[in-house]
């Protein structure tokens, strides 16, 4: 069913869904960017579509409701480790097509791989349900249709603001009544055709051992090893333990797990001294090869979503993008 | 038969040169930043009563050289187009600008290019640089002051009667932090070394930091950030020349732009009240020193309504 | 059920090889198998994955290096005191595979904890291998672990404990590692089954030698050691191209492990 109405309408049924579930979106964090006088649009809870941002394109990703940066694990009494007793949350969360498709890719990680279930990321995702936002234009350094993921269809709902209206698509039927007197309009999401930038993904067959070891990645031996690509991304899950102790009371402590970055030093380190991927460069070859190649050896599809997002934010302008149509051109040249 | 008075010609921003017979002006340009289309105009000028050559003043204005002082009266009304962008437009009370530029005693307020094109700066440098020419120009006392974005202090604020450098008030969620230690790092080696690691997440020694906010721009989750209110170091009575040099000192810390632009606006009211008469030109800093911070800092600190947080130097070792 | 949760196992006994290697004899609260490796924890201190030495009904044996927080820890306990465990997780060394072999065992330094437990099962079990033989190396005669073990062994099976360096006191084995596997006895290659566990550059050069005396790939296995968080194949840390070392490892067939590229 599709429904049109304006910001105060819909405001009165985000009121409603509220009671029920914690609802996360995009939002504008002004002046908290990383320069003066920039702003930050990153994934918060939201109390009202105005704290939506709809317009512009978030710098992190929604993996940080369901993967949140720090969490965690358990309580430490002693020596003992403690369940965390949190009552069952709902979650309703804003995204775009790319990031729905990028959950597909945490939920084979958190859920699939090994054959282990991590409780953690299970406990949030089975009670959350998604909103599609309409992508109006495609941003600087998106490329989610040579990914495939500019289309999604598991969405509860399908939303667009235009014109201080707001449009909707509901899909759930958990939510048909919440609209019942609403105007009717005939709405579906529509999605992005075509991004500014075409990237093409290397067949798997044609990757050879020897690029992995190709000079191509001496070139990005310029990365600094920040780690703000990893952070972006929304499938990137990696992750690291740490376990604390209270300064004020050294009897209790916390368990907890903090996002890890490949590109970062220490993620490969062992205690004994033992590393791998020194330099930058090979770090590079890691995730690039990881996004589009190994991920899919594993689970059979790509690992990125083309948010592009690590473009979007690098630095030092190192465009993942333009390596992997690096990578395709050496299969070619190879083959 | 040349008959000038030297001193109007001076209080209209023109130098008595070494060159007999012509003169130099000097090109008001907050901040160091104008729209482009004024170059015409100095070119204008600088072509057809200089010349042909402009100077990039220390103070980031221009000097036109080489202008006869009986060509003053045109050159005045044709740079009245500029005093009109740059002072009028910004709120600089001239009543006439064809009579070119009232006073000259007040220098140009410099800037370092601040937080619209440099990454470091911690607010609009331009900007304030503005504020400050329309609160205190036109003035016949010699003030210099000058704004800088963060604490690089590339403008050399510290060499100035009032410098202002940009505090980035930083804020600090442990709930984005992945220790990674990109600030930890990049403090000790490049800022001063007020981070340090604990228990995975990161602590700042407040006595150490100069809130320069370089943790904000290199940390990749944002876990830092600034805070929305602009605050400021204050530091006063820098200067150059023949007696005693220095650096300017620390006046006050956490401080804001109301409360700079009202102290230097006081500053006017002791420096006319203690000023050397017959001395037009006398430094603000040495009447400091002859009257005592603690008399300076009564007069400029009247009327002031202080942020909570912010710190005034309570006595001053130069 | 919270994977990450982790269970109390009671020290037993402690033994002291070196300053800093100790090997702990715990309860034995999980069925575990040779070359397979626990997350051990101390909480609030931390994790950390340690391979099972040997095992028997009762007891498991964790040979542990002090290089950390973690193992800092450990180290503080006593007999009696508890730490705690999870797992055991990967895949284990397969002891029938060898049955009837000329089995080689090659170790470098503390390489020889986790296939240790393999080492004991065929001291124990001469008769199941056709020959076996053990060269193990260590940078010096302080770094020696297992040495009542080595006394035990020598009498059983072919053993070869080398020191990278001459020392004043020592009338063994002097070199490295590869200088023996070169050496190896090639006469019946079919027949030859090599196990190399190791530190990154020492199996790698092992593996050359061992290629140029003509052993393949495919009859030589490995085991490795990455960084993990989790053991349960969601941390990433020890993720080798589309290889979770925790999941699919640690041992390696070495033609596959070769061509896993960090």
């Amino acid at each position: 069913m599709g429904y049109k109405m304006g910001l105060k309408e819909f405001d009165k049924i985000f009121e409603i869904l509220s009671q029920d579930y914690e609802i996360y979106g995009p939002k504008t964090i002004e002046k908290a960017g990383r320069f003066s006088d920039t702003n930050n649009i990153r994934y918060e809870k939201i109390s009202s579509i105005e704290e939506l941002e709809y317009k512009e394109k978030s710098l992190f990703s929604p993996k940080d409701v369901l993967f949140p940066v720090n969490e965690t694990m358990f309580n430490i009494e002693g020596e003992k480790l403690k369940e965390i007793e949190e009552e069952d949350k709902k979650y309703l969360i804003f995204l775009r097509s790319c990031d729905l498709n990028a959950i597909d890719r945490l939920d084979n990680m958190f859920l699939k791989n090994g054959n282990i279930e991590d409780n953690y990321y299970k406990k949030k995702r089975q009670n959350t349900k998604f909103i599609l936002m309409e992508c109006i234009e495609s941003y600087l350094n998106c490329f989610c249709v040579s990914m495939n993921t500019n289309k999604a269809d598991n969405y509860s709902m399908g939303i667009k603001l235009a014109n201080d209206e707001i449009y909707l698509e509901i899909k759930d039927k958990e939510f048909d009544d919440l609209f019942k007197g609403c105007e009717k309009e005939n709405y579906t999401v529509k999605f992005i055709e075509e991004n500014q930038h075409k990237v093409e993904v290397p067949n798997i067959e044609d990757i050879k051992l020897e690029l992995f070891n190709d000079e191509m990645w001496e070139a990005y031996d310029r990365c600094i090893g920040c780690g703000r690509c990893n952070f972006s991304c929304p499938t990137c899950t990696c992750f690291t333990t740490t376990d604390i102790y209270y300064d004020e009371n050294k009897t209790k402590g916390e368990r907890r797990r903090t996002w890890a970055s490949c590109h970062v030093d220490g993620f490969s380190d062992m205690a004994g001294g033992h590393s791998f991927r020194q330099n930058t460069g090979s770090r590079m070859r890691y995730k690039v090869m990881h996004k589009i190649y190994n991920y899919k050896k594993r689970f059979g599809e790509n690992m990125c979503v083309g948010c592009g997002r690590c473009d979007d934010r690098c630095p030092e302008y190192i465009s993942y993008a333009k390596c992997i149509n690096l990578v395709t051109e050496k299969t070619r040249e190879e083959a | 038969m040349l008959d000038i008075n030297t001193k109007k010609v001076m209080k209209n921003a023109y130098r008595i040169t070494k060159r007999r017979g012509e003169t130099a002006l000097r090109v008001r340009t907050p901040g160091g930043e104008f729209p482009a289309d004024i170059m015409p105009i100095l070119t204008e000028i600088a072509t057809q009563y200089g010349d042909g050559n402009l100077h990039i003043t220390t103070r980031q204005g221009f000097e036109i050289t080489g202008i006869k002082y009986e060509d003053m009266p045109i050159v005045n009304e044709l740079v009245a187009p500029i005093i009109e962008k740059l002072q009028k437009h910004i709120g600089v009370k001239i009543d006439n600008p064809k009579d070119g530029y009232p006073a000259a005693g007040t220098r140009n307020i410099s800037a370092c290019i601040g937080n619209e094109i440099c990454p470091y700066a911690n607010y609009n440098t331009l900007e304030f640089a503005k504020k400050i020419e329309a609160a205190i120009y036109p003035h016949d006392l010699h003030f210099k002051v000058a704004t800088t974005g963060c604490p690089n202090d590339c403008v050399k604020a510290r060499m100035q009667d009032f410098g202002i450098i940009g505090m980035a008030n930083v804020k600090y969620d442990q709930n984005y932090c992945v220790g990674c230690q990109a600030c930890v790092k990049n403090c000790a080696d490049r800022c001063t070394g007020a981070l340090s690691m604990h228990k995975g997440k990161v602590i700042r020694n407040k006595e150490l930091c100069v809130e320069c906010g370089e943790c904000v721009t290199r940390c990749p989750t944002q876990a830092w950030t600034r805070s929305s209110d602009k605050r400021f170091r204050l530091v006063i009575m820098g200067r150059t020349g023949k007696k005693d040099p220095r650096l300017a000192q620390e006046f006050a810390t956490n401080i804001d732009m109301e409360s700079i632009i009202k102290i230097i606006q006081n500053t006017y009211d002791f420096v006319e009240e203690y000023i050397t008469p017959g001395k037009a030109k006398e430094h603000i800093g040495y009447i400091v020193d002859r009257e005592g911070y603690h008399e300076f800092k009564k007069w400029a600190l009247k009327d002031v309504k202080l942020p909570e947080e912010t710190k005034i130097k309570p006595y001053m070792e130069w | 059920m919270n994977p990450y949760m982790t269970y109390p196992a009671k020290i037993k006994k402690i033994e002291k090889h070196t300053d800093i290697d100790y090997t702990f004899y715990i309860e034995k609260i999980f069925d575990v198998r040779e070359g397979q490796f626990f997350q051990v924890s101390i909480p609030k201190h931390g994790e950390a994955p340690i391979s099972i030495s040997t095992f028997d009904d009762e007891t498991i044996e964790l040979t542990i290096r002090r290089v950390g927080i973690v193992t800092d820890e450990i180290f503080n306990k006593t007999v009696g005191d508890y730490i705690y465990l999870r797992g055991p997780y990967g895949n284990y060394f397969d002891v029938e595979k060898y049955f009837g072999r000329d089995l080689v065992i090659i170790s470098g330094g503390t390489g020889l904890a986790p296939v240790k437990g393999v080492v004991k099962y065929f001291a124990e079990n001469r008769d199941k291998v056709n020959s076996i033989k053990l060269i193990s190396g260590f940078k010096s005669s302080k770094d020696i672990l297992f040495r009542d073990d080595f006394k035990d062994w020598e009498d059983k099976i072919d053993c070869i404990l080398t020191i990278d360096r001459e020392e004043e006191d020592w009338d063994g084995h002097v070199g490295f590692v590869t200088d023996y596997a070169k050496n190896l006895d090639t006469s019946n290659l079919d027949n030859l089954r090599v196990i190399m566990v190791g530190p990154p550059p020492m199996m790698k050069f092992t593996g050359i030698e061992l290629n140029k005396i003509g052993i393949e790939d495919e009859n030589i296995t490995v085991s490795f050691e990455r960084k993990m968080s989790c053991g349960i194949g969601k941390c990433g840390h020890c993720r080798i191209d589309e290889t979770y070392v925790c999941l699919e490892g640690p041992i390696f067939d070495y033609k596959q492990g070769k061509k896993l590229i960090d």
